[in-house]
């Protein structure tokens, strides 16, 4: 049963194991740079699992007539949604370092815990 | 699908890089580490037959993301550890785990993957993309035409949140130009 999930299901495992590790990486990591990794990973997760709901068995790329008449294709609208959500990710990463760089002018550390202090002794 | 020996490669790789990235307290390491992360995942959107997204992941994910991290923390400090690795708190790892867990438990009620009857790849909306998109706005590569054509207000919503964004770096660095 397990074994047979894991060889018809792979991807949609590994997007439940992604998560939690981009999770834990925002929860847990105190360095605010590898905070912002974490949400990285964590988005990506979600795409894998856009783009795997989007194969087919046997698709090819969806470009109408390359394949022929009979040519199965993979779908081409979650590829479309994932594409504009990478570069929203990216202008979000954008954001999150230039905070990340005013940060450290205005307080002079990344570490979250040192921040809180210095933040409590203003 | 059957699953092939190059993607099991890469799924591990990806999770292992995830996982360094997650492990390791010199943030240069963990850029690194999700630098090479970013490139499996454009492997692995490769072997799903989306190149369009392979081009875009390893442009943007692994080359501009990466220069934006490293220049970050060329303006910053890269703090020295006397710690290689995270230590793990237990607390976050019982949340994480049952996050995980709550996840795993969905998985069997998805589809197969590449099922030719999954709601996704079967579904009413692709069809018509696929027998429509050529008559209808004369261009062979169906992403292309739902990205410019059918969902042309996402993409200009798109670069409404692109140009936000710059300002908003501008405003919160305090500067009037890029360079």
């Amino acid at each position: 049963m397990i074994w047979e999930l894991l060889l018809t299901r792979y991807n949609y495992i590994v997007v439940a194991l992604l998560l939690p590790i981009g999770a834990y990486m925002m929860i847990e990591n105190r360095n605010l740079v590898k905070k912002v990794i974490g949400m990285n990973i964590f988005q990506t997760g979600i795409f894998l699992f856009f783009i795997t709901s989007a194969y087919r068995e046997g698709g090819s790329p969806p470009i109408v007539g390359s394949g022929g008449e009979a040519a199965t294709y993979v779908s081409p609208l979650p590829h479309v949604l994932i594409l504009t959500a990478i570069v929203v990710g990216v202008s979000l990463t954008a954001v999150a370092l230039a905070l990340i760089v005013r940060i450290y002018t205005e307080y002079g550390t990344l570490d979250e815990v040192n921040l809180r202090e210095v933040r409590a002794d203003e | 699908m059957t699953f092939t020996p190059l993607e099991a490669v890469t799924l591990v790789f990806v999770l292992g890089c995830a996982l360094t990235a997650a492990l390791l307290r010199d943030v240069l390491a963990a850029i690194i580490a999700s630098a090479a992360y970013s490139l499996g995942i454009a492997i692995l959107w490769i072997v799903l037959q989306a190149p369009d997204v392979a081009l875009t992941e390893a442009a943007v994910g692994a080359g501009v993301m990466t220069l934006l991290l490293l220049l970050t923390i060329a303006k910053t400090v890269r703090p020295e550890n006397e710690n290689e690795f995270e230590r793990p708190n237990l607390r976050s790892l019982v949340v994480v785990v049952a996050f995980a867990g709550v996840l795993l438990a969905t998985v069997p009620a998805l589809p197969a993957i590449g099922a030719a009857d999954s709601p996704v790849a079967g579904g009413e909306v692709t069809q018509y993309y696929l027998e429509n998109a050529y008559e209808e706005t004369e261009v062979s590569n169906a992403v292309t035409a739902v990205l410019a054509a059918y969902r042309g207000f996402d993409t200009l919503g798109e670069a409404v949140v692109v140009f936000t964004a710059g300002v908003a770096v501008l405003l919160v660095l305090r500067r009037e130009v890029f360079v």
